[in-house]
């Protein structure tokens, strides 16, 4: 959760999805990473990799492999997180009219609406549950 | 995988590679395991290096000698320049492979979490006191056995938690691992140690470095940055193969922090705390029963007690001997 925020923070724009949206939502779930669809745009990447580089554990992925990935890892100070880059470039129109502003600390953060994070959940974590 | 000891045909090829009481060139070595399993020496290497590093399982299957990598990022020497013999619990687990001697669950203590799989290490004490308890006491119940198998256990030593009750049953579920966090004496310093395996010393440092470092944003979301902002003057990574071979960061609190603060602050940092997945391919009681019942008609008891010593390092009685 903080992760997101300090992205938020960072104007990386990006939507929460997965256990952390849903929470935030007041759904009943256990919180893990930090799920974050990325707007797909050159310069929202680009903020997005400068970002994570102040704040990861371990090398960043280069811009080629944060634009062109499906699902990019990064170990961040703040805690894992997950940046579904493919799910942007095919969904983020759908997904953002969905989504709006809560609070995470004294961060706005862009969650995404409970019905498209459950969605989502299923889709990725369908295998599993 | 053998029924014997759960060891793999890359792992058992290494075991016979470097079966000497000397320590052997792993270039060496590898040759002779690419020659038998087909596997080009940098894989193979890979896979001995796990073997031998202290860190990395409860039953060290390999000795080595020279830089295998250190629980930093610092990576092994090549292959060329380290030197690698079997241990004493190697030793056993081959006896066992050959039918020198009773199986052994060596790979039910071990797990293969070390390379991101899902099944944990257990204490070896513990599992062969569940083991033990199935042969002399077929009726015992399964909650008795998982209690006396108890949590997963990593070498770090870190604190471990989780849903033991999911885990046993053969449920994914996550493991909580955490490094210990006390404070100095004279209350200058907060000591981290006991770093958690899936984590390396240095990115657990990077991170608190970096939890310390003014962020650009502190100023527009200051709410976010009294959450983050970790309260220190200086860090000191004391890490070492020798006196702290599984970590030791000193953190030094800023003036007017409390040591127990910042100590309760270190606890949630990431690298400080991890998170494992896990899940084990039966339920546990079921895993131990069905593991006696394949080997039942063998002495395990005295392979079990063979595999105890040679964890302890003495010469394993009535096995197949000490250093050939």
């Amino acid at each position: 959760m903080l992760a997101a925020s300090v992205l938020a923070a960072e104007d990386v724009s990006f939507l929460l999805v997965g256990s952390a949206a849903l929470w935030l939502r007041n759904e009943i779930v256990s919180v893990g990473d930090a799920d974050v669809v990325i707007e797909p745009t050159e310069g929202n990447i680009y903020r997005l990799r400068e970002a994570l580089t102040g704040i990861a554990a371990r090398p960043v992925p280069s811009m080629n492999i944060l634009s062109g990935g499906s699902v990019v890892p990064v170990m961040t100070a703040y805690g894992k997180v997950d940046c579904l880059m493919k799910r942007g470039r095919q969904d983020w129109g759908r997904l953002r009219r969905g989504a709006g502003f809560l609070p995470v600390a004294d961060v706005s953060v862009l969650v995404a609406a409970s019905v498209d994070a459950w969605e989502l959940r299923r889709h990725y974590k369908g295998a599993t549950e | 995988m053998s029924e014997r000891t759960g060891l793999g045909v890359v792992e058992i090829a290494i075991l016979e590679a470097v079966e000497s009481s000397r320590f052997l060139n792993c270039s060496k070595a590898l040759t002779r395991v690419e020659e038998r399993t087909g596997l080009a020496p940098g894989y193979a290497y890979q896979v001995l290096i796990d073997l031998a590093r202290p860190w990395t399982m409860p039953v060290c299957l390999v000795e080595g000698q020279g830089n295998f990598g250190s629980r930093g990022d610092d990576p092994p020497a090549n292959f060329r320049y380290t030197e690698a013999r079997i241990s004493r619990a190697g030793r056993v687990a081959l006896a066992a492979e050959r039918g020198e001697m009773a199986p052994v669950p060596i790979a039910l203590i071990n797990g293969n979490s070390y390379r991101e799989g899902l099944r944990p290490p257990f204490r070896p004490d513990a599992i062969i006191a569940a083991v033990r308890e199935v042969i002399q006491r077929p009726e015992v119940t399964d909650k008795e056995l998982t209690s006396l198998a108890g949590l997963p256990y990593f070498l770090t030593g870190c604190a471990v938690s989780g849903n033991l009750a999911a885990l046993a049953a053969g449920r994914r579920t996550e493991l909580r691992l955490q490094a210990q966090v006390s404070i100095s004496d004279d209350r200058k310093e907060v000591v981290i140690e006991n770093i958690p395996p899936n984590i390396s010393t240095d990115e657990t440092a990077r991170i608190i470095i970096s939890r310390a470092e003014s962020q650009p944003w502190a100023d527009n979301h200051p709410g976010l940055h009294h959450l983050t902002f970790l309260p220190i003057t200086d860090l000191r990574d004391k890490t070492s193969d020798r006196s702290s071979p599984f970590g030791r960061i000193i953190c030094i609190p800023k003036p007017g922090t409390s040591p127990e603060r910042l100590r309760d602050m270190l606890l949630e940092i990431p690298g400080v705390c991890t998170t494992m997945p896990v899940q084990l391919p039966r339920p546990l009681p079921l895993l131990i029963r069905h593991w006696v019942q394949a080997n039942g008609h063998e002495d395990l008891l005295a392979s079990l007690t063979a595999l105890d010593e040679g964890m302890r390092g003495h010469a394993p009685a009535g096995g197949p001997g000490g250093p050939a």
